[in-house]
């Protein structure tokens, strides 16, 4: 640890009252592969767009080679070497992968493109020719061209944003071999931004972790800390379930028979043969990694989506053929995993978006009249104490966690027997997290049936009765949270189940 | 070095648009002045004498309003259509469409009594202008074809139709060399309320008023006031949200094509090229300028279409005509600029 | 022998083409970068008032030439400055572009109606009765061989150039051009202004050979014709010059159809482009699954959240 090329000094940065960033201090060695640990809504990112340039600090400085910068835009931050791959990767589809390579400003391998492709193509073990338009790449490709563009842009720190998320276990495996030979030959330096300890452990030299917007520990060397000191770094204390779960658990609420659906294009199938059931006042839990048909499956028991094979019972009516309307007359209430677009439509008012469920109902209409309607939203936001002064303002002048409030309260105020919630968490504040929490636990004493779909662990072990593992489509284990640990469910989350 | 970077604000004002508005409108008598000194006239002089000439007597101040009916009604057509965010740029066409829906049950019908033959021809205008735009809206729904350019090109469809009608079937003999339609009978036109003021005006303040029903408080206004903003959100709400876009085209429609149906039976009262002056146009102005709001539409409407008739008796004087025009325009303009600062905030950051 | 009467139509349907072909380049340019920019008919206007005032005083047609494509070139920067800078929308600004560009039009040309012209856009060789088909080729206005370049030009830009690339990039993900160092913002701003050059020449075209005198509104919906070009063409300037060729050809038929002797009604011939337009863009939407070619950005105003 002798190179120090990169510095940010008490750095900190707010939205409002959150403190996404709070005097963090960092520090990345030139040659090594960096690792940044944080549970989701740590900082991680906050701390990647100010080194970017996106976010500008309030307090706090950054030191490139013991020199002092503002970095005030991204542009500025590439001329220092400063290059990121996003999640969602920033690359021209239509183009050719030549073209994504070369046509921006910093390009420094214009003339001897050939050589360069060549080389790195090897290191990469990417098999594609240069001209191949990159909308006829695989994901995994897609993301080698994205960390490309950053060598042939002259990056030398390169900050990956979960980059292993999108990949087959061998694609990381490649991935994490075509980066350690970047680090060695070309000294250039890596920050791996994730949340599983696997990679830090496989990946990294050097491990940083944020904790709620505080860096609890910095340049810790990864061989010398074990799993344990850094899931506790991660996660301050890990909670043990602490709420009652010996509720009373009534009839069946929610059947799921054989459900199977397909792929209308490729014909392969996004679920596959899933049965369930849920009580009235239990929660079961989804766990698994995003992408493995827990969005089909919503979307299949909400009646959104309607090809599909098997049967779906609300209240012991087979609904399987019914749509959304008469799901939602039958008590049931779907919050769905993308907050703004599907639960929440951008564009449109406050007021507008809280009546979403029960706007056709007698209770509003005919004439939605405006005094029942905004009388409606204050009993939402009191009863569900949400910050929405305006109720004619656009919905994402909102803060997420008072959306997701708005959302939650829309769906849950009609007590209802049914409900599908899918990542309520998601990108929120503890507080907020709490809050929702609270509101689920509230919701199950009062005898819903709960079906709470997650990635976060810590979440369906503290709410959920029992477990179910989704992977690829297929329910391939299911735990009851009191007698399993987290570390067999990861293990099932990642396809190793049997 | 200082840069600039832009943020957007979080809390847009309520008013920001009638603010935009106003700004934009002093803006655009400002380019106006400009425009009129260049041509040595005493701005001064020309807009007091606009005024007057617009709004100064119970004559001139029907004229004006009868010469925003088809504005408003175009402009709240579009307005209605904007509610699931598509565009119709087909107004003017749909005018015309109107007119010919009119005149086309008017020559075919042998109904006696006036009353309802004009409610049924004012209802044959509806039909006309939703029949005009019915291709672009099932081009919009099932296949996804950008509405913006087909229902623009219609214009020029139903513009060449009503020439054709003009020059070859419907032409009337007596018309000479001008190209129209015969007269369609004294029991058929509208009456006027006093002055010159057509029923066609209060026919436009009944549909605002419908418009803003529709738009604002009914449930099909709010489905598609959903449906507008995601797609998804509607099918997750079980709203139909093609069907809402459908609806929404082919009412808007005919609101234009009722524009020109009142038009024809209180102004014109035959069908030729000179049933719409590019009112259609205009009224994508007066729409955009309120932020699709109906009430507003009446208002900037009425006031555009007083501007209308200034300009057009300017020409006395020998101002010309299209200083309305580029009023009518700046102000949006004008509007549009001012509306920035009203959603962005300039960020000053410092380079070192 | 070819029947002389033929070669009249090929002689029209070249020069309607090539007034249309050049004020859809221009636009097609402005589209690939991810605007959209409604306001041709008012662009071709300025363009066409201009050159001829310029022409009618100073009796250089080369300055008129200049001239108008200079101030359609700056009449779209309102459009750049609304849409690009101050991120309004598009389809507003375009439109109310099409209005002022035709009110400003006709007012400075006011005192312009009715002059004649001393000089003219000429071609480089003049052959009075072309015989065949080369001397039609031969005898067209300078601006048919500078159309042809254009396209050349364009079409190698874009496809071969940084500077195209770039330019493209920014249309198709303006996000990912960002990302690639690009200065968006001045990108669309230069492809807005281009776009009206193209539409000035366009204009100057119109009043200077075409027509050639100045009168209200005698774009008479032409620019409109150019938005479609575009579409029909994919954003290809190959195949939309193909389209210009075919709207060029109906332009130039109506006129001829009686001496044909068709019972054709020429009224019917002249909204005949119109529905071909929409249908083609039905067509193409259906058979194509909605990748019509269009830049993906189109519309949409670039924003980088900075905080």
């Amino acid at each position: 640890m002798n190179n120090k090329i990169l510095e940010t000094k008490n750095i900190t940065k707010s939205f409002g009252t959150l403190k996404a960033l709070d005097n963090v201090s960092f520090n990345l060695y030139e040659g090594k592969i960096h690792g940044l640990l944080g549970e989701n809504g740590a900082g991680k990112s906050s701390l990647m767009n100010v080194l970017s340039g996106l976010y500008h600090p309030e307090k706090g400085s950054i030191y490139i080679k013991n020199q002092k910068y503002k970095i005030s835009n991204p542009d500025f931050a590439s001329k220092l070497g400063i290059g990121m791959v996003h999640q969602e990767f920033r690359l021209v589809e239509s183009f050719s992968i030549k073209d994504n390579l070369t046509l921006s400003r910093s390009n420094i391998y214009i003339d001897n493109f050939k050589t360069a492709y060549k080389k790195y193509s090897e290191i990469f073990a990417l098999n594609v020719r240069e001209d191949e338009a990159v909308s006829n790449l695989s994901v995994g490709e897609k993301q080698k061209i994205e960390i490309m563009k950053l060598i042939f842009n002259n990056s030398n720190i390169m900050l990956l944003d979960e980059p292993t998320a999108v990949l087959t276990p061998q694609e990381t495996l490649q991935l994490k071999n075509s980066l350690v030979t970047l680090a060695k030959e070309d000294m250039k330096t890596i920050v791996l931004i994730t949340h599983k300890l696997k990679e830090i452990r496989e990946f990294t030299e050097i491990v940083s972790v944020l904790r709620n917007g505080k860096m609890v520990s910095n340049d810790l060397l990864t061989q010398e800390v074990s799993n344990n000191q850094l899931i506790n770094l991660m996660m301050g204390k890990v909670k043990k379930s602490q709420i009652n779960k010996n509720n009373e658990i009534g009839d069946i609420k929610l059947e799921v028979k054989s459900v199977t659906s397909k792929d209308p294009v490729n014909n392969i199938k996004k679920l596959d043969d899933i049965n369930f059931q849920i009580r009235s006042g239990e929660i079961l839990g989804l766990a698994g990694v995003s992408g493995n048909g827990q969005v089909e499956l919503a979307n299949l028991i909400a009646g959104i989506e309607k090809n599909f094979e098997g049967k779906i019972i609300i209240n012991n009516n087979d609904v399987s053929n019914k749509g959304v309307k008469s799901r939602k007359k039958l008590n049931l209430s779907y919050i769905p995993e993308n907050r703004l677009g599907v639960g929440l439509a951008p564009g449109v008012s406050v007021l507008d978006n809280s009546i979403v469920k029960d706007y056709f109902q007698t209770k509003l209409g005919p004439h939605l009249s405006k005094n029942r309607t905004v009388k409606y939203l204050e009993n939402l936001i009191n009863q569900f104490s949400i910050k929405a002064p305006n109720p004619k303002a656009e919905i994402s002048t909102l803060s997420g966690g008072n959306m997701q409030k708005l959302l939650m309260g829309r769906e849950l105020i009609g007590n209802p027997d049914v409900i599908i919630a899918s990542q309520p968490t998601r990108g929120l504040d503890v507080n907020a997290v709490e809050a929702i929490h609270n509101l689920l636990i509230t919701q199950r004493n009062k005898g819903s049936a709960i079906f709470l779909i997650s990635e976060d662990l810590d979440e369906l072990f503290k709410l959920s009765h029992k477990l179910l593992v989704i992977y690829e489509g297929k329910v391939i284990k299911s735990f009851s949270t009191s007698e399993s640990d987290i570390e067999s469910i990861g293990l099932a989350m990642a396809g190793i189940g049997e | 070095m200082n840069k600039y970077t832009l943020s957007k604000r979080q809390a847009v004002n309520e008013l920001s648009t009638f603010y935009s508005f106003l700004a934009g409108f002093l803006i655009a008598l400002v380019i106006g002045s400009i425009i009129l000194l260049i041509q040595e006239k005493n701005p001064i002089d020309t807009f007091s004498l606009m005024f007057k000439l617009s709004i100064g007597s119970v004559n001139s101040l029907s004229s004006s309003l009868n010469k925003a009916t088809p504005l408003i009604l175009a402009g709240l057509g579009i307005a209605i259509i904007n509610t699931v965010k598509l565009w119709n740029i087909g107004a003017e066409g749909q005018i015309f469409m109107g007119a010919i829906g009119v005149n086309l049950f008017y020559i075919n019908s042998n109904l006696s009594n006036p009353t309802i033959l004009i409610f049924l021809l004012l209802l044959s205008a509806f039909i006309g202008g939703a029949f005009c735009i019915l291709i672009p809206a099932l081009a919009k729904v099932l296949f996804g074809v950008n509405e913006i350019i087909t229902t623009l090109l219609t214009n020029y469809i139903v513009i060449g139709l009503t020439i054709y009608l003009v020059n070859g079937p419907w032409k009337d003999p007596n018309s000479l060399n001008f190209p129209a339609a015969a007269y369609v009978g004294k029991e058929v036109y509208l009456p006027t309320m006093f002055g010159k003021l057509s029923y066609g005006f209060l026919i436009c303040i009944i549909f605002t008023a419908l418009a803003h029903y529709l738009k604002n408080k009914s449930v099909f206004g709010y489905e598609m006031r959903i449906a507008g903003g995601s797609e998804m959100t509607a099918i997750y709400a079980g709203i139909n949200a093609k069907q809402k876009a459908f609806f929404a085209m082919l009412i808007g429609g005919g609101f234009a094509g009722l524009a020109g149906g009142v038009e024809l039976l209180s102004q014109t009262h035959r069908v030729s090229t000179g049933i719409s002056q590019g009112f259609g146009y205009t009224a994508i102005i007066v729409a955009a300028i309120t932020g699709m709001r109906p009430i507003g539409i009446f208002l900037v409407g009425t006031l555009f279409g007083a501007l209308s008739i200034g300009g057009s008796v300017i020409q006395t004087i020998g101002v010309s005509t299209y200083i309305a025009d580029i009023i009518q325009a700046s102000t949006l303009f004008g509007a549009l600029v001012i509306q920035f600062f009203f959603n962005y905030k300039l960020l000053r950051v410092d380079d070192d | 022998m070819i029947d002389i009467q033929l070669l009249g139509l090929l002689n029209a349907t070249l020069q309607a083409a090539t007034l249309l072909f050049v004020a859809a380049l221009g636009e097609l340019i402005t589209e690939k970068s991810g605007i959209l920019n409604l306001g041709v008919e008012g662009m071709i206007s300025i363009g066409a008032v201009a050159g001829f005032m310029t022409a009618v005083n100073t009796n250089n047609i080369f300055l008129a030439v200049i001239v108008g494509v200079l101030s359609s070139s700056v009449f779209a920067s309102i459009h750049a400055v609304v849409t690009v800078v101050l991120k309004q929308d598009q389809t507003v600004s375009g439109l109310i572009l099409t209005i002022l560009g035709l009110a400003l039009s006709s007012l400075i040309g006011k005192n312009y109606v009715g002059k004649k012209l001393d000089t003219k856009l000429d071609s480089f060789f003049s052959i009075d009765d072309p015989s065949n088909i080369l001397q039609v080729l031969l005898s067209q206005n300078i601006i048919f061989y500078v159309a042809i370049l254009l396209m050349i030009l364009v079409s190698y830009t874009l496809k071969n150039t940084m500077f195209g690339r770039r330019l493209e990039a920014v249309g198709e993900d303006s996000k990912a051009a960002d990302s690639m160092g690009l200065n968006v913002t001045k990108t669309q701003f230069i492809a807005t202004c281009l776009g009206g050059a193209f539409a000035g020449l366009s204009g100057v075209y119109l009043t200077l050979s075409y027509v050639p005198y100045w009168t209200d509104n005698m774009t008479a919906g032409r620019g409109w014709i150019a938005l479609a070009l575009v579409i029909f063409g994919g954003w290809k300037p190959y195949r939309t010059a193909l389209g210009a060729l075919l709207f060029g050809f109906l332009e130039a038929l109506v006129p001829r159809l009686q001496t044909y002797g068709f019972e054709l009604n020429p009224y019917i011939v002249k909204i005949a482009p119109y529905i071909i337009t929409i249908l083609i863009l039905v067509l193409l939407t259906i058979y194509k699954g909605g990748k019509t070619g269009a830049p993906k950005n189109i519309g949409i105003p670039f924003f980088r959240e900075n905080r």
